[in-house]
């Protein structure tokens, strides 16, 4: 479908649901001078807000290539700092909210930098995300430690709420200069980006990354300064959100960075003029509903799907991105490629240790046996992920929502009574859907689709489970499977069966990986332009990995809802609680069945955590746990299953050559440093290699240095 | 009329116009050259004809057949095959992997079933990159994995393939065995469409020759015709010798 038709489609489709949502909603209020000025006096210091948050979005992905999930919880752990400095020890706002935008936000920003996001240049898409979402249950995890949510905290607006009057609304001071910090906010940056040295190198890093750095951009100076700038910027417009909320839920001041990805989308990630239009768009647009619309039953939380919706509206609009070029050696992975046959063996092995655990694990209270099935659920569904994520490359945060849709697939045809035709109509049901995303997949490459999932995922939350035909209000019971005469519903035999389950379908995906359709995967993966060349037909390979993925998800859905025993709207599917499953898989390896498995113990280990220690230094350590976990992806991105896999498989007495082939693995993956190249050291003779393996003159034959620098 | 006909192409980036009412006609059984200064247009040219990049003006056609319109995977399955000037193998995969996607593709519009594995070992040995089968792509150097790239071209049977710069990062052994190759492949009734810097090379295997600059073809003719022309010396040779 051609650009121009699709996107009249999108427009067509867009104004069509604002017009039906606005007829069906309508709560006959009047549309008039007064109303309207009102709708845009409560809209601007929204649009304040969003605007600020997408500009530390936009100021940091132009200038170093990582999208900051994080970057909201680092608001509202700054807002924190700022209501300890405050509120706690009485230091006025005039010198706290300086202090903490000025020195404390740029501190952690520089550190972050250094330690943690330095090192994800050249890494997979998934492993960057997965690290910045990592670092956003790391800062929750730690303001909840330090401040107790069991005690309620709030801080005052600045100048104590009082304001003046537009029309029937109060426009508080703090409002006031919520807007007004927005707009400074704006000049400043107009400044800084065309009037500064460092402005200027940092737009043209936007342009062209390594262009910019051969003309002695250094690359590391305007990381730091675009960490230190997005830190500042997130400080500020936490600080001044806090006091809107609540009771400064550690929560929900993280996730409001959600509404900011419209807004930083409608800007291509690069423009902050569209950014700004696009918040205030937003801001309006949700005015609108609050001011005009009432949603009751069913469609009760559409406005909260709101910045969702638009999101994903955006993205829809975005131009078709061209066929990509790889080149070589980009991004170096370990993959190691178990045969059919050791993964079989292996899996085998793990289902025998599963069943041999069940005679120790306690009869009477099955607590820890059901801790462990949903542990397997979630194994189950980490492995959806593998091909789709891990071979053929295309980043999914929406595996729960397939889930989701499977579980209520189960559970309303045939699963209220363990029917095993509803198991496999729970898969039949989610494949069309996921296939449906291989369109979006043919538009949209990399960071683009991951957003587009995850709006997907937050849709079907607000919208899907309400329905009548789908959940709706209430509890809809889930009964286990019946199969071959054998009842399933004792704890340790549905923990059984989901672990078998789980074997076969670790045994199918890598029986799949070492098929024709699996190193098409890889292929594609690799290299799109090559792949066209050689035959593959892109939009059908996504079609049927899609599905695929879909598939192996509404499977586990299936299953995570006989685990659940009752499914109600709001239980376990949530968007958010998909995003620790895909960095579970990330932190395990996302290219390897293990790194599911591994996603599965992780689960079963948080679990366990979360109900066992009802101290609040351990429930806090259920959020820090992930997010220490991030160093760990940075030293060994392909995941923790490769050295766990070389340690394990040296026990064996027949892979003696074990030891061997991990060095050799990860010797082929090693990534040279190169750093600033030339300033901070001079070149090496793997350097020289490297520059003319980039520009494809090598001889390989490596050449003295001293001759490569004399020249 | 060659097999492929290049039918007065253009290519506009913004303002810049980087092929310019191209023609060339590739004709099977034989080496066209294409050679020009860096930035000439070459490789758009290639990603026009192989559908990475649509034309903004002209025509592609394949065995008198309009294919300009064709997406990148039909023109592939049609017998238009390539390599890339800066690597684009399968990284992660095994130079015998390479060849088996290419591979795989084709049987599954081919009517006789055949043992492709036999077959990616065969074209392997037949490009001299039998020894690295089973090494993994991205730890190749990069001459061992072009001759993976052209092994992979191979493997889809074409009916055109083009070249570019195939002989960066071969040494000279190397290079001189993919000279011979390009013989037996042009005596195979193979269209080889040429884009070479080693001109030797170029002046050895060409039976015809195109000469780009700033995206207009200035020359065309035998090699012989090429090195005399006086214009191809200011743009291309001449420049090349006072760099050198």
């Amino acid at each position: 479908m051609s650009q121009r038709w699709s996107n009249l489609l999108v427009w067509a489709g867009t104004i069509a649901f604002i017009v039906l949502v606005s007829k069906a909603a309508w709560a006959g209020n009047p549309v008039n001078g007064t109303s309207l000025t009102n709708l845009v006096v409560l809209a601007l210091p929204v649009a304040g807000i969003i605007a600020m948050s997408a500009t530390g979005l936009v100021v940091v992905y132009t200038t170093t290539g990582v999208f900051n999930f994080a970057q909201g919880a680092i608001g509202m752990f700054l807002a924190y700092v700022d209501w300890e400095l405050t509120v706690a020890h009485g230091l006025p706002q005039a010198v706290a909210l300086p202090l903490v935008v000025l020195v404390i936000a740029p501190l952690l920003g520089i550190g972050l930098d250094r330690a943690i996001m330095r090192h994800l240049q050249g890494k997979q898409l998934v492993v960057q995300l997965m690290v910045t979402v990592g670092l956003l249950f790391a800062f929750v995890g730690l303001a909840n430690m330090i401040w107790n949510q069991n005690n309620a905290h709030s801080m005052p607006q600045l100048f104590a709420g009082k304001g003046f009057h537009i029309g029937d609304v109060l426009l508080t001071w703090h409002r006031f200069i919520t807007i007004m910090v927005a707009v400074a906010l704006a000049i400043g940056l107009r400044i800084l980006l065309v009037r500064t040295r460092i402005g200027i190198a940092m737009r043209a890093v936007v342009d062209n990354r390594d262009l910019a750095a051969l003309e002695g951009a250094r690359s590391s100076v305007l990381s730091s300064f675009a960490w230190a700038l997005g830190c500042s910027v997130a400080a500020l417009a936490g600080i001044l959100i806090a006091p809107e909320t609540a009771d400064m839920s550690t929560t929900t001041l993280t996730f409001l960075i959600l509404t900011a990805f419209a807004a930083a989308v409608v800007g291509r990630l690069r423009s902050l003029p569209l950014t700004y239009l696009g918040a205030i768009i937003l801001a309006l647009a949700t005015q609108w509903m609050a001011s005009f619309l009432r949603f009751s039953d069913r469609w009760t939380n559409v406005p909260d799907a709101l910045p969702t919706i638009m999101l994903f509206i955006v993205l829809l609009l975005l131009p078709r991105a061209e066929v990509q070029f790889a080149r070589i050696g980009q991004i170096r992975r370990v993959e190691r490629v178990s045969s059919v046959r050791d993964t079989a063996i292996g899996l085998a092995a793990f289902v025998a240790f599963m069943a041999i655990l069940t005679l120790f694990l306690s009869s009477s209270d099955p607590t820890n046996t059901n801790r462990l099935a949903l542990g397997m659920c979630t194994a189950l569904l980490a492995l959806s992920l593998v091909p789709l994520t891990g071979w053929a490359g295309q980043v999914s945060l929406a595996p729960l929502a397939f889930a989701g849709i499977g579980a209520v697939a189960y559970t309303r045809l045939g699963g209220a009574h363990g029917s095993v035709w509803a198991v496999f109509l729970a898969a039949l049901v989610t494949i069309p859907v996921g296939a449906l995303f291989a369109f979006p997949a043919m538009r949209l490459q990399g960071l683009y689709l991951a957003l587009a999932t995850l709006a997907f995922a937050a849709m079907v939350e607000e919208v899907f489970y309400t329905q009548p035909f789908a959940v709706g209000p209430g509890e809809r019971p889930v009964a286990r499977l019946h199969l071959l005469g054998i009842d399933f519903s004792s704890p340790k035999s549905f923990l059984i069966l989901v672990t078998v389950v789980f074997g076969l379908c670790g045994v199918g995906v890598v029986a799949l990986r070492r098929s024709p359709f699996g190193r098409r995967l890889v292929a594609l993966r690799d290299s799109e332009a090559a792949s066209v060349t050689v035959g593959v037909n892109i939009l059908e390979t996504k079609l049927a990995v899609f599905a695929l993925s879909a598939g192996i998800a509404g499977f586990a859905g299936a299953f995570y809802a006989m685990s659940f025993g009752t499914l109600n709207n709001a239980q376990g599917f949530q968007m958010i609680a998909g995003l620790p499953v895909v960095l579970a898989l990330v932190i395990g390896g996302v290219g390897f069945v293990a790194g599911a498995l591994f996603a599965g113990v992780f689960g079963f280990v948080t679990l366990f955590v979360q109900d066992n220690w009802h101290i609040s230094l351990w429930i806090a350590l259920f959020y820090l746990a992930p997010g220490l976990a991030v160093l760990g992806i940075i030293q060994n991105p392909s995941g923790a299953v490769v050295p766990i896999g070389e340690g394990f498989a040296r026990l064996l007495p027949w892979r003696k050559d074990a030891k061997q082939e991990y060095e050799e693995m990860t010797a082929a993956a090693a990534e040279p440093e190169v750093g600033e190249l030339g300033l901070e050291r001079p070149f090496a003779e793997s350097d020289v290699l490297l520059v003319d393996r980039e520009l494809g003159i090598s001889n390989d034959v490596p050449r003295p240095v001293a001759a490569a620098r004399s020249s | 009329m060659g097999l492929l006909e290049i039918d007065e192409v253009s290519v506009q980036f913004g303002g810049l116009l980087a092929v310019d009412d191209a023609s060339i006609s590739v004709p099977e059984g034989c080496v066209t050259g294409l050679i020009g200064p860096n930035g000439a247009g070459k490789t758009t040219l290639f990603n026009v004809i192989t559908g990475l990049q649509a034309p903004s003006g002209g025509r592609v056609r394949l065995d008198g057949a309009d294919i300009t319109r064709r997406r990148p995977y039909r023109r592939a399955r049609l017998g238009i095959a390539r390599t890339f000037q800066r690597l684009e193998a399968f990284g992660s995969l095994t130079a015998r992997e390479n060849v088996l996607v290419a591979l795989e593709m084709r049987r599954r519009w081919a009517k006789s079933r055949y043992d492709s594995g036999k077959i990616a070992a065969e074209l392997l040995e037949r490009v001299g990159a039998a020894q690295v089968a089973d090494k993994r792509v991205d730890s190749l150097p990069t001459g061992s994995a072009r001759l993976v790239e052209l092994a992979r071209a191979l493997a889809t049977d074409p009916k055109v393939l083009l070249l570019d710069e195939p002989s960066s990062g071969l040494d000279e052994q190397e290079t001189d065995a993919l000279g011979v190759l390009l013989h037996e492949l042009t005596a195979d009734g193979l269209a080889v469409l040429l884009v070479e810097h080693d001109m030797p090379l170029v002046m050895e295997a060409c039976t015809h020759i195109s000469v780009l600059d700033f995206g207009r073809i200035i020359a065309e003719g035998t090699p012989a015709e090429i090195q005399a022309d006086p214009s191809v010396q200011r743009a291309y040779l001449g420049t090349a010798k006072s760099a050198s």
